[in-house]
């Protein structure tokens, strides 16, 4: 009748066990970051390094949806995670192609390339 | 920026404020400026003064601003949206007054009430306020308010996370409104498009404000979003299946999922251009290969989802109210969740629409107006669902009943004019024209400032125990109705016959009765205004007469009408076991429904806290800092926010028990109280004889 609606600690589960789970997220978390930032600094070929900062990015999404926010596909709840992620996925789809579509047609009617800015770019940019 | 900043005060000294300009030239344009200052700092003392006087300090800091009760932060959304509202409405009159008196010629640009830059400032901070600090508050008050008693639940499923929600979305506010004494606003609109909001074009404070307005209230709203879906989908009382929620609930839902996957595209749009502005990037700069077309493709990613997630909360209370006050159930329940679902998902389908004109090639516009073109569907099937439901039905011509005709008759003029500039070769004759201005305004207000004060007369009984005076209601609403029609049918007139928006002057004398016509609806809109305030007043002196202790007055359907009014903290004495959809009501036709529980238990409440209100304090104090350079206040403030995050985080805290003997007594006193009452019929709804207990043999929605 009176269930609480602040956070209740579950008895049936170990605090250790949970304890455990945060931890690896940590780590994985922050080796990719490691990870993203070394291929940064590399001196590998530009387009190397965006491939492996966007799955190091991809990776960690999945590690904090697991290890942080518990995600997972076999408890009692699978079928909601499973929609919230495949409605997420499809949002996401939605923006980032879009975005791809909109901005590859924008940059192919104003002719530019790469090469273009870094001839055009002017001896003194007003920073900060 | 003039001269250096110094370490301790960083970009701030004492020619900020508009008395500074006021000594420098007197005109009418810097003494309304220094007006409006005047009027911030007088009225900031004027309450102080009252609470002082009133020795409300200790009641508004113990009940209001420490409690985690979403019902009373809901309550504390929406005043602080009325009184961000009674800004932008001042603003939009003396942005009219100004076009009445603008009339220039090409070799006198600079005419009219005020300044080219003010006036320039004026349209941003209106834009940014109406949709910010107005609407977005109105909508995430009223469903923190209603949410959690229509679905069964005592609160939101994060108390205190609303209450942080809240704290960040007045920060927000604050610092919008602190821009007028200190410094100016932004000139770029309330979009702040780069590159003239970048350091080259716009190196003054004004941007950083509007910037960290939107960084600190965004990230509040982010959060709103996700408490809202949680307590959607883990707080409802058993048997209450996702179908038989209220249809409010269904538009909450549709607002919180998009709150969660909108607001972020807004604040990367917005931390990429402070990236620009504070760090020396170049993501939308000129030079350096920087592209600020990508800057309106994301801020226009959140930009359209916002204007669903503004109408759609309007919708749910267009659905409950069409339904009560026609005495039926609600037509076409199913088409209207399959509609409010589509248009919440569809609405990410459309953003283009905003930036037709950027240069892309027909291919693209034509794909998103046709996408533009579909989600017009699903609001015309939501405007016959309410049409059939109040179809030979015993309406009652109360206020929201007269919020909700206008907004059928003007909404869907809104509506097809967007239709209209849904179609790419039209859009690029008129965009950029007060057309496109009286468009968004014909959709916002008869769409979300109806709605939402609809939901207030509504809902008012519930949260302060008496009902709001239905004549001066009714009058608040045919002056909102008719200022709309003053004010926005000249626009698109306007808009057909050339006049950009955001113009300060023009040259065509022809514009100018429609400019006065205009302006009148502008004076009506305020009218409108001081109307709304003399109905609170007003209602307030008679509440003994307006009271509805039995807390049914409208003879409603769900679940929120089941409880006293004003309802207590704890909301249900026991939850309610879901039977049905519109379950209050289903119990009225069965006979009987003010039965007391079997027994009675002990109660857990979430224990006040000043977390939220040292959130906000400190969030403000980061803005400022953000926006004055004075960095080592930001640095001090950003620890102090994360320290408070991270002591709470660690400390066990006990939420406040309600014993179970408290909870039976007032239920007790209520319950005998209802049996005592005489119910009334909906004939006498308006009369003193309403006692908030209703006749349930009437009762057939």
């Amino acid at each position: 009748m009176t269930r609480p609606n602040t956070g209740e600690l579950q008895p049936e589960e170990a605090p250790g066990a949970e304890l455990k789970s945060y931890a690896v997220g940590l780590l994985v978390s922050f080796l990719l970051s490691a990870g993203a930032f070394a291929a940064a600094f590399s001196e590998l070929p530009t387009n190397w390094k965006v491939i492996i900062i966007c799955l190091a990015a991809l990776l960690q999404i999945m590690a904090h949806l697991r290890n942080f926010l518990h995600l997972n596909f076999s408890g009692g709840q699978s079928r909601e995670d499973l929609l919230l992620v495949m409605f997420s996925v499809c949002l996401l789809v939605i923006m980032a192609g879009g975005t791809w579509y909109i901005m590859s047609d924008l940059s192919g009617r104003m002719h530019q390339n790469g090469a273009d800015h870094a001839m055009e770019r002017p001896a003194a940019s007003q920073g900060l | 920026m003039s001269g250096q900043s110094s370490p301790t005060f960083g970009n701030l000294d004492w020619e900020v404020t508009p008395y500074t300009d006021l000594l420098e030239h007197v005109n009418s344009s810097t003494i309304i400026g220094a007006g409006a200052a005047s009027v911030l700092v007088l009225g900031a003392f004027a309450g102080i003064a009252l609470l002082t006087y009133m020795r409300w300090w200790k009641p508004l800091f113990r009940d209001w601003l420490t409690s985690a009760d979403a019902k009373k932060i809901g309550i504390m959304y929406i005043a602080l949206a009325l009184v961000m509202m009674a800004r932008g409405i001042i603003e939009g009159l003396v942005m009219r007054a100004h076009q009445a008196t603008a009339l220039g010629a090409l070799d006198k640009a600079e005419t009219g009430l005020v300044a080219p830059d003010h006036f320039a400032q004026l349209f941003s901070t209106h834009g940014t306020i109406m949709i910010f600090f107005v609407a977005m508050p109105l909508l995430i008050g009223l469903i923190n308010f209603v949410l959690p008693q229509q679905l069964g639940a005592r609160d939101m499923a994060f108390p205190v996370l609303n209450q942080v929600s809240l704290g960040l979305t007045a920060a927000g506010a604050g610092l919008v409104m602190v821009s007028l004494l200190i410094g100016d606003f932004g000139t770029g609109g309330w979009t702040m498009y780069p590159p003239y909001t970048g350091l080259d074009y716009s190196p003054g404070e004004g941007v950083d404000y509007w910037l960290w307005a939107i960084l600190i209230s965004g990230v509040g709203s982010t959060l709103t979003g996700m408490n809202f879906a949680v307590t959607i989908f883990k707080s409802r009382a058993p048997g209450m299946h996702l179908m038989r929620m209220p249809l409010f609930c269904w538009t909450s839902l549709c607002v919180a999922i998009m709150l969660i996957y909108a607001m972020p595209a807004l604040t990367v749009s917005s931390a990429m251009l402070a990236l620009d502005r504070y760090a020396g990037f170049h993501f939308f700069t000129n030079a350096s290969g920087g592209n600020m077309m990508n800057y309106a493709n994301i801020f226009w990613m959140f930009g359209h989802p916002e204007v669903y997630i503004l109408i759609l909360p309007a919708f749910g209370v267009f659905s409950e109210i069409s339904s009560t006050y026609s005495g039926k159930r609600l037509y076409g329940y199913t088409s209207l969740v399959i509609a409010s679902m589509s248009i919440a998902v569809v609405s990410f389908m459309v953003w283009l629409h905003h930036f037709f004109t950027m240069g892309q090639s027909a291919g693209v516009n034509i794909a998103f107006g046709i996408a533009t073109m579909i989600i017009g569907i699903p609001t015309g099937v939501k405007i016959y669902d309410w049409m059939a439901t109040m179809w030979r039905g015993r309406v009652r011509i109360t206020a929201p009943v007269v919020y909700l005709v206008g907004f059928f008759l003007l909404f869907v003029i809104g509506g097809l004019s967007g239709i209209i500039l849904a179609n790419p070769s039209i859009d690029y004759q008129v965009h950029n024209t007060t057309f496109l201005v009286a468009h968004f305004h014909n959709v916002i207000i008869p769409g979300v400032l109806y709605g939402m004060l609809a939901g207030v007369h509504y809902w008012f009984p519930k949260a302060f125990g008496f009902r709001l005076d239905e004549s001066w209601g009714r009058r608040t609403a045919l002056l909102f109705v008719g200022g709309f029609i003053f004010t926005f049918m000249p626009l698109y007139v306007l808009g057909l016959m050339g006049l950009p928006r955001r113009s300060p002057t023009f040259q065509d004398p022809d514009f100018l009765p429609w400019m006065y016509i205009a302006s009148f609806g502008a004076v009506l809109m305020l009218a409108a205004l001081f109307c709304l305030l003399w109905t609170f007043w007003k209602s307030y002196r008679h509440r003994m007469s307006l009271s509805v202790p039995g807390g049914d007055p409208w003879n409603g359907s769900s679940l929120e009408w089941s409880t006293p009014a004003p309802v207590p903290e704890w909301t249900f004495a026991s939850i309610p076991k879901v039977q049905a959809r519109g379950d209050w009501g289903e119990t009225k036709r069965a006979g009987d429904p003010w039965r007391a529980p079997d027994s009675y238990a002990d109660i857990e409440m979430p224990a006040n806290t000043a977390h939220g209100l040292i959130i906000a304090g400190m969030a403000f104090a980061l803005g400022f800092a953000m926006v004055w350079h004075i960095w080592w206040l930001a640095a001090l403030s950003f620890f102090a926010i994360t320290a408070a995050l991270i002591w709470r985080g660690m400390r066990v805290i006990e939420p406040r028990i309600i014993p179970a003997r408290q909870v039976e007594e007032e239920d007790r006193r209520f319950r005998e109280y209802v049996a005592g009452a005489t119910p009334i019929t909906r004939a006498d709804e308006e009369s003193e004889r309403n006692r908030g207990v209703p006749d349930c043999s009437e009762f057939a929605g």
